[in-house]
């Protein structure tokens, strides 16, 4: 009997080894089709519910006809942006690459829009028109919105006003807890839900067709708001199965396209929706979203054709691609700040020094902008970030806009532009000042060069080898005047956390709005902000009086000098953020930024850009200000 | 099967499932000791947004109480939604991941038994000629290969200077350089067992006498010398599994292959301690029944081992 088993299982090992021969072929020669095939058949025999064979069945015809197309007519597109989205749920979606998918998805009432002459506009797209809103006797703005007739739903739903008043109350609602849930903090009645109470906000539909909203008070950027991915609709009987944004057959949107295929990790395919009420003005059939972040691999795929648009190239390649790509490597503006932050609790005077509480604080400010103006920003944006960086002198960034239009950072610092002067031959002049500042605090030796007694501090960065790089130039920048700041990186989560908790001396950080608003770089310093790594207005901070602001001017009583954060800062931000006239409202928003470039907390070193490469035979393509790419319109 | 396997079967199998809970616990207290969470971004969400959260997902418990939640959850194959990935269940993304790295490990393992067998034997057959030495001297090198070494070679020669095959492991053809990678240092730990266990077998006095008998070559090899030659390969299955099972956590990385292993890394790395869990408990039972699978051929192909 053993030895019956014995000679059966060597039978069988034989058998393998012949079968081996012909499995060694399958991988290499056909290793896509063979893919395709086993998935569905595993899915199939799989114990999951049978809509899912149904969905995966389709997604196989589909990638069938996706190559097909690609090669007979152009009307697909393969594009790479990034990995698998977190979520394209428009609630839950907090990333630029998802916010790509689900313009494409969805129509809110209002959209970005090319004009001829190629500059962007804002849009109705749902909505009719985008009217004034009406100032009620409480300072409150109520705006009134009417649908567009034909509005429905990928799978035949009328789409209704209330669609869009239940979407908002939910992406608002603390049950949802969605990362933008703020977004909706400009609306009347928000903080009662930010208090707990669901569906305060003062939303309502009147009728199928209009939607009625009220803000707390004019908002320049409203109309920017409602074209962002958060405003849009969702139904209720669609999000009603938590997983619905996560397969195509239970995706439910209301835009030019819908998603026909998604392959977790691998590849969302959108395909245009024929009921979509401006369908015929939409030129491209299919969009494939091949999901990676690998940057080398996006380029080996651009190189050789297979996909369109990459949204992220090998760093050490940007010189090179530059070069062989003039017309494809494409670098436009982004609104973002790359900038260095203090623990404004680190005591960086001299060990012995005699200075304490609001003193030693504003010595501290002295120092802090003093060591900022070490820091070559022209250095780190051509040998180091290499991607057409532009050298920043302020904080809020390059792209926002002010009262008038014009750009805001020029504007900054009392109508100087910035708050020290960036340029190349300002490098010398920056070194002396910078060294003359310190010599009032620190033991200068004049024969090295060097400050002899200004404490180690520790530079934390997240584990990159950008921020690596960055780092490395910043100590030996500050190496030079004997100023010893060592080297230490986190992985990205506990760096996040250590830096929150003000576990830090100096930290690597940065910031990309998510509207055209300076408000969303100024709000998140108040003293009770989740973004307020510097720790203002916390710990030791906190009864430090060494902060002034004058109001006055711009017809405010308010006029603090040597007051606390809280009673400076965080009133400038509640003052703009009820302010109803646009010019006082840039005006308070400048000296928000005047304080806050003041504690020298915040050393900004560069305004991002956004680099990708497109082929050059795609027209039509355009992306906004927010990096959010459009392909509906582009053609071959 | 006699009462003594049985019962040592069943020993093992109670044993296994206390190993799986002893990594259940570990992973469960030292996941959530490491700093970080899974609602941490860069921009951060308002207090009471992450108080809902938290309280949606039960983390506003004691630790203690979560632990033991979660225990009888899991003891019910219930391993609950994915706190990073909102709208997915944890089974369901496991169960993509391990659609892939099932089909990848198992092609894997075949590749190298097949090779490994072959090579092996040509290379005892033609012992001390030059094909030998070139197969042990290639073998030795992928030995001591380790498979992120061999994975960013293979990488970077033939997905980005020849350009054969794509970097990313989920687009077509991608699986090769993974399977490639995944496959050579068992393979080549298989034709040196096969080697030098087969010369051990053709000095054996049956086969001797096979030959005296007047049975030709490829009869002696296949039907008497290789069936003996290969228990030592059985007994090295449970291992080249548990390699292949570990080896995906890097290779899938690497290449970009959206296998189980991948889904691991990228759940630490988000802390979306529901996903580590699942990926843990999933990943352990695999070791833990394929070395039990393992021992149990042993003992079928060689009866002369006691399992006790």
């Amino acid at each position: 009997m053993k030895k019956l088993t014995a000679l059966l299982l060597s039978a069988v090992m034989v058998l393998s080894l012949a079968a081996c021969g012909d499995s060694a072929r399958v991988p290499a020669d056909s290793g896509n089709t063979d893919t395709t095939a086993t998935t569905t058949t595993d899915t199939a025999s799989a114990d999951t519910a049978s809509s899912d064979t149904a969905s995966t069945d389709t997604s196989a015809d589909a990638s069938a006809d996706a190559s097909a197309d690609t090669s007979a007519e152009g009307s697909s597109i393969n594009v790479c942006l990034a990995s698998e989205p977190a979520s394209i749920d428009p609630a839950l979606n907090s990333a630029v690459d998802g916010a790509t998918l689900l313009v494409h998805l969805f129509s809110g009432l209002a959209k970005w829009d090319q004009k001829a002459d190629g500059t962007l506009d804002l849009v109705p797209d749902a909505a009719t028109d985008l009217p004034e809103g009406v100032e009620n006797g409480d300072g409150t703005v109520t705006y009134t919105y009417t649908l567009r007739d034909g509005l429905t739903w990928s799978d035949g739903q009328p789409v209704t006003a209330n669609d869009f008043v239940f979407a908002w109350n939910r992406a608002a609602s603390d049950d949802l807890a969605a990362d933008y849930g703020y977004m909706f903090e400009v609306v009347d009645g928000y903080d009662e839900v930010a208090e707990g109470s669901a569906d305060s906000m003062n939303i309502q539909a009147t009728d199928d067709k209009t939607i009625v909203v009220t803000l707390k008070n004019a908002v320049a950027y409203w109309n920017e708001l409602l074209a962002f991915p958060t405003y849009f609709p969702v139904r209720e009987d669609v999000v009603a199965n938590e997983s619905w944004a996560t397969d195509p057959a239970t995706f439910v949107c209301n835009g030019p396209y819908t998603m026909t295929q998604w392959n977790h990790n691998s590849l969302i395919t959108l395909t245009k929706n024929d009921k979509f009420v401006d369908a015929d003005t939409i030129t491209m059939n299919e969009i494939n979203f091949y999901l990676s972040d690998d940057a080398n691999n996006m380029l080996t795929n651009f190189e050789n054709g297979s996909w369109q648009l990459i949204d992220d190239v090998p760093t050490n390649e940007i010189a090179a691609l530059k070069d062989k790509y003039p017309d494809e490597f494409i670098v436009t503006g982004q609104l973002g700040t790359y900038y260095v932050c203090w623990n404004v609790n680190e005591n960086i005077l001299p060990a012995g020094s005699s200075l304490s509480g609001a003193e030693a604080e504003k010595a501290e400010q002295e120092i802090r902008n003093a060591v900022g103006l070490f820091f070559d920003r022209n250095y780190i944006v051509e040998e180091i970030g290499q991607a057409g960086q532009v050298p920043a002198g302020s904080f809020v960034a390059m792209g926002l806009t002010d009262a008038d239009g014009s750009q805001f950072y020029d504007n900054a610092n009392g109508g100087k532009g910035s708050y020290y002067d960036v340029s190349a031959d300002a490098l010398q002049s920056n070194f002396d000042i910078a060294v003359e500042t310190l010599k009032k605090y620190y033991t200068y030796d004049e024969s090295t060069g060097k400050f002899t007694d200004f404490p180690v501090m520790t530079y934390l960065y997240n584990t990159s080898e950008g921020h690596k790089a960055i780092g490395e130039y910043l100590q030996s920048a500050l190496a030079q005047v004997g100023i010893t700041m060592n080297l230490e990186n986190q992985e990205w989560n506990t760096f996040l956390e250590t830096r929150k908790n003000g576990d830090y001396s100096i930290a690597r950080n940065g910031w990309l709005a998510d509207y055209n608003d300076p408000i969303c770089f100024l709000d998140m310093w108040t003293t009770a902000s989740g973004n307020n790594d510097v720790q203002f207005g916390k710990g030791g901070n906190e009864s430090i009086k060494a902060y002034s602001i004058d109001l006055t001017d711009l017809g405010y009583d308010t006029k603090v000098t040597d007051g606390t954060w809280a009673e400076t800062y965080d009133v400038v931000i509640s003052d703009i953020k009820t302010c109803t006239d646009s010019k006082t409202r840039y005006a308070l928003m400048h000296k928000a930024e005047d304080l806050l470039m003041s504690t020298g907390c915040i050393c900004p070193l560069y305004f991002y850009t956004d680099i990708y490469m497109l082929d050059k035979n795609i027209q039509g393509f355009f992306s906004n200000p927010l990096g959010y790419k459009y392909f509906m319109f582009c053609h071959q | 099967m006699n009462p003594k396997t049985l019962k040592y079967i069943l020993k093992r199998l109670i044993l296994g499932v206390f190993t799986v809970w002893v990594v259940i616990t570990l992973t469960f207290f030292i996941m959530h000791a490491v700093p970080g969470g899974p609602f941490l971004s860069e921009k951060a969400v308002s207090p009471a947004a992450q108080a809902a959260m938290e309280a949606k997902y039960g983390l506003d418990k004691p630790l203690m109480v979560q632990y033991t939640t979660y225990l009888t959850d899991v003891i019910r194959f219930r391993f609950g939604p994915s706190l990073k990935q909102r709208g997915r269940m944890v089974i369901d993304i496991m169960y993509d991941g391990l659609v892939v790295s099932v089909r990848l490990g198992i092609v894997a393992a075949l590749l190298a038994l097949g090779f490994g067998v072959v090579l092996g034997a040509t290379a005892a057959l033609r012992r001390n000629t030059v094909i030998d030495r070139i197969i042990m001297i290639i073998t030795t090198a992928f030995v001591s290969m380790p498979s992120f070494i061999m994975g960013s070679l293979l990488l970077v020669a033939f997905a980005i200077k020849i350009q054969l095959f794509p970097a990313n492991g989920a687009t077509e053809g991608g699986l090769v350089l993974p399977i490639i990678t995944l496959m050579l240092y068992p393979m080549s730990y298989i034709t040196r067992l096969t080697r030098s266990s087969m010369l051990d077998v053709l000095g054996q006095d049956y086969i001797r006498t096979a030959k005296a008998k007047g049975v030709t070559g490829w009869r002696i090899i296949f039907g008497h010398a290789l069936k003996n030659a290969l228990i030592p390969v059985i007994t090295y299955f449970g291992p080249m599994l548990a390699y292949i099972v570990t080896g995906s956590l890097v290779v899938e990385q690497i290449f970009a292959v959206p296998g189980i292993g991948r889904a691991f890394v990228q759940s630490i790395i988000n802390r979306d301690y529901t996903l580590i869990m699942g990926t843990t408990i999933v990943l352990a039972s695999l070791i833990v029944i394929m070395n039990l699978v393992s021992d149990i051929m042993y003992k079928i192909v060689d009866p002369r081992i006691n399992l006790e």
